[in-house]
């Protein structure tokens, strides 16, 4: 009798187009979707700790809220974003994720229980007046700390589906799928890598709302600036810490090859070190210069960068995590010609077309508002 | 079978059924009532009734609320329900129409922005192009039902696609136009059955009779066109997956009715809002769309009941199972599968050997993967109670189980594995009925007849129902013994010479004018 081989079979359709044309939509609409649910969650955060902060409390209050009302939408931006490379992912992945989804059933499917909470609380907390700044606060809280809760469980199934030979005892102890992927010793680190990515994103958040404010409330915009600019130093410095963590727990082949053995690896990592290292540079430059439009651009434009880097490792780390079971050169392909290029055409016209929707709604010039009687 | 079977003890199908059908009454909502939207913010302002413009800000809040937050995050909650209880489907619709999905993707995108700049844009924007976002929302809106309708339908009726594997094939299908004018028509109905909730709400009375007559021009109209659209659609059908609803499949028949019987409800209460729209309550409101939840998931409940037994049409079983064999299918094909045995194909198998004393912990795992996506032993489609009712011994049972794809009007793939396994299935099943419900003493035809015979011969006026037993009831009697003489499909049942006597007996007395 042979040993048991757990791992699914690929799928028997052949995959709609070459193998390099998914991934690259996978990466790049996973870069979008991570985007997002940095300023999603680090702006929570600046809101929170923005709200305890000591000193001027007009301003603690409306950096709160400036952050807090834009958040719903960024709950929606999150969503949306990550349809994509989920569709993505199960394209070419699928027998590796759908099996660690199995195998923690119960969590996976609740995060979006706690999803819908959290958006519905992101709303309601938006919605409160200054006046019930307390209320607004606390219901945040709840709404932040469930998204903490899914991105854990994220981390948790994303690592599942990247080590197949912890499937199997986790399965059969519960097939119910009451099963979490604790004992993964990249869990704690990669997730705290994440989160602290996010804090520093989140400062970034405070910096760019700073630089639309800054000609008409400049004594405030310089209060966020400093606020934002000073905790996205401190979160990139952290993350020199966190990420060594990281780095350090994963198993030596897979470190090595951000260290010398895969030369794309070892360049991307060698670009986001130097990437952040000069965000801190020139956003502490910016500060001490209170220079809000330097920290703003230097800060994103370094800061989007350092994250693409991040994103093609994370996708490279994927790879040599399954490179005993995924062999991409054998998928077979049969590109879809009668459908394929509609959808890169819509997907080119629908991402014009969202900018003309954007332009549109932020350039309106001289309207009193249609709600007007 | 290549995946591990997630063990929902409430029932898997359940599961998905709770969740789809919410979505989709969210859905359906999200794409009328963007064209509800926009055609009443055009009425309110061209009539000058800003108390309506008023009412209608407080709408599209509730609108994006409800669509945006929960239609969103549900559809995905469909997604993930359907790749944790039915792997293989859901990996085979993605590699088939991943196209597909990530146009509606495009869309759904401008949705969700558009939906929100029209919310934001009320006190912002010009009037002019706030309609404009209302109009992107809805086409950006009806384009994803379009996509995904292709999806939905094909699954039900995969048309000429089995043979050619072509994109547009599967996705224009037999049942595609029907069912896109079917749930049109309900996105609309919708439109004014949510509309009435919000409506109900307000106080000034004027305010709310003209709201309420407004909505009844969505509701009205719609259920005129939707019993012509789901004539239409129950006409493309194949006759031998609707026959399912119409008696030989229990579920999918009671929830038919229930599905004709309470749009017949929705529409006299949406009629009796009319009598006095001013005076319309929160509480009738709720009734209403409780009304209307419940004939759209039962209308639901029937469409996925009659696909079985396949979850794509004549390609994949509902147990993911392989109708044929086909190239990359990893051996999941009943051919395979009768040949090599379902414990050494299926990947997640704890017990592989089958021997004489494991014959129940291996039922047990064939039990979990050929059968536990659709049933459970005694919670949904429960299996406990129908084995109780037909009161079969193993060895009856394990001669059934051949002859699972005949019964009940084909509902169920048939059994995949060897004769050992199809026997340890039978161990199982038998073990999980309580030796207590074991029926003792005399037993009379009929019975018998519903006990062994009802579930493949279940239309008694049929012509040639029995044809092929012999009246004489000692020929009769003589040819009982073996089934499989009379017709080689039917199961090797062993009945006892009391059985067969009380059957012929019955069979005779009951169909005496039988060829």
């Amino acid at each position: 009798m042979q040993a048991p081989n757990f791992i699914p079979t690929a799928d028997p359709n052949p995959l709609p187009a070459p193998y390099w044309v998914l991934k690259l939509l996978l990466i790049v609409t996973f870069y979008l979707h991570i985007l997002a649910m940095n300023f999603l969650m680090g702006g929570a955060v600046m809101a929170l700790v923005g709200r305890w902060r000591s000193g001027n409390r007009a301003f603690a209050i409306r950096s709160f809220f400036d952050v807090g009302r834009k958040l719903p939408s960024l709950v929606a931006a999150t969503i949306t974003l990550g349809i994509a490379p989920l569709l993505f992912l199960q394209v070419i992945y699928g027998q590796y994720f759908y099996t660690s989804s199995i195998v923690m059933g119960w969590p996976w499917l609740l995060l979006l229980a706690m999803l819908t909470f959290a958006y519905y609380g992101f709303y309601l907390a938006a919605s409160q007046d200054e006046g019930n700044f307390g209320r607004a606060g606390w219901i945040l809280s709840v709404s932040l700390l469930l998204i903490f809760s899914i991105g854990f469980l994220f981390t948790n199934n994303l690592m599942l589906s990247q080590t197949p030979s912890q499937w199997a005892a986790k399965y059969f102890h519960d097939p119910r799928g009451w099963n979490l992927n604790l004992s993964e010793p990249t869990l704690v680190p990669r997730y705290l890598h994440f989160f602290t990515a996010a804090v520093a994103v989140g400062g970034l958040f405070l910096v760019l709302i700073a630089l639309k404010r800054w000609k008409e409330e400049t004594e405030y915009a310089r209060y966020i600036f400093q606020f934002g600019g000073n905790a996205f130093r401190y979160a990139t410095m952290a993350q020199f810490l966190v990420g060594t963590w990281f780095l350090v727990s994963l198993p030596k082949d897979k470190r090595m090859l951000f260290l010398g053995d895969n030369t794309l690896a070892t360049a991307l990592l060698m670009l986001g070190i130097a990437g952040a290292l000069a965000a801190i540079v020139a956003v502490g430059k910016a500060l001490e210069k209170d220079n809000v439009r330097l920290g703003a651009y230097a800060g994103s434009g370094l800061t989007a960068f350092v994250i693409l880097c991040m994103s093609v490792m994370r996708d490279i780390l994927r790879d040599a995590y399954l490179q005993t079971y995924f062999h991409p050169e054998e998928f077979a392909v049969k590109t879809q010609w009668n459908v394929f290029p509609m959808f890169l055409a819509l997907f080119i016209a629908g991402v014009i077309f969202w900018l003309v929707m954007m332009k549109r709604y932020w350039f309106v010039r001289g309207a009193e508002g249609s709600g007007a009687k | 079978m290549n995946f591990p079977v997630w063990e929902v003890s409430f029932g898997a199908g359940l599961l998905i059924a709770l969740v789809a059908i919410l979505h989709v009454f969210v859905s359906h909502f999200a794409v009328g009532g963007g064209l509800f939207l926009v055609m009443t913010e055009r009425r309110a302002r061209r009539s000058g009734d800003s108390a309506m413009l008023d009412w209608l800000k407080i709408h599209s809040k509730f609108f994006v609320l409800v669509t945006v937050v929960f239609g969103a995050i549900s559809g995905v909650a469909i997604w993930f329900t359907i790749g944790l209880i039915g792997p293989t489907a859901t990996s085979n619709l993605i590699h088939i129409y991943v196209w597909g999905w990530a146009i509606e993707w495009v869309f759904f995108f401008i949705e969700i922005t558009s939906a929100l700049l029209y919310l934001y844009g009320w006190e912002k924007l010009p009037a002019s192009l706030h309609m404009w976002y209302g109009w992107v929302y809805f086409v950006a809106a009806y384009a994803s039902l379009v996509v995904i309708n292709g999806i939905i339908t094909f699954m039900l009726t995969s048309g000429k696609w089995v043979d050619t594997h072509r994109f547009w094939i599967g996705f224009f299908n037999p049942t595609y136009f029907p069912s896109l004018l079917v749930r049109t028509c309900i996105a609309f109905a919708l439109a004014g059955v949510y509309a009435l909730l919000t409506a109900s709400r307000q106080r000034d009375v004027s305010l709310k009779a003209r709201l309420v007559k407004w909505s009844e021009a969505w509701i009205l109209p719609s259920f005129v066109l939707i019993p012509v659209f789901t004539w239409w659609y129950i006409r493309t059908i194949p006759s031998e997956l609707w026959s399912s609803a119409r008696g030989p499949m229990p579920t999918a028949t009671h929830f038919a009715y229930l599905a004709a019987v309470l749009s017949g409800v929705t529409l006299l209460l949406a009629l009796a809002a009319l009598v006095r729209p001013a005076r319309l309550r929160l509480g009738f409101s709720l009734v209403l769309l409780l009304s209307a939840l419940v004939t759209m998931g039962s209308f639901e409940f029937v469409r996925e009941a009659i696909r079985k037994p396949y979850v794509i049409q004549n390609y994949l079983y509902s147990n993911s199972i392989y109708v044929q064999a086909m190239p990359g299918d990893g051996g999941f094909d009943v051919d395979h599968i009768n040949q090599a045995g379902v414990l050494q194909t299926g990947k997640w198998i704890e017990t592989r050997q089958l021997t004489a004393n494991n014959q129940i912990a291996a039922g047990h795992e064939i039990f979990r993967v050929e059968c536990e996506s659709c049933h459970t032993v005694s919670a949904y489609r429960g299996l406990r109670p129908y084995l109780i009712r037909r009161q079969w011994d193993q060895e009856r049972l394990a001669a059934m189980l051949g002859g699972l794809n005949l019964m009940h009007n084909g509902v169920m793939p048939p059994f995949a594995g060897t004769d050992a396994e199809r026997e340890a299935l039978a161990a199982y099943l038998s073990a999980e009925q309580p030796a207590s419900s074991r029926a003792q003493g005399a037993i009379d035809g009929e019975t018998v007849f519903q006990r062994n015979c009802s579930m493949c011969h279940q239309d008694l006026t049929q012509p040639d129902l029995f044809s092929s037993l012999p009246k004489d009831p000692a020929a009769a009697d003589e040819a009982l013994k073996s089934l499989p003489g009379i017709f080689p499909l039917m199961p090797d049942l062993k009945l006892s010479d009391q059985e067969r006597s009380a059957l012929v007996q019955w069979i005779n007395a009951r169909l005496p004018n039988r060829k």
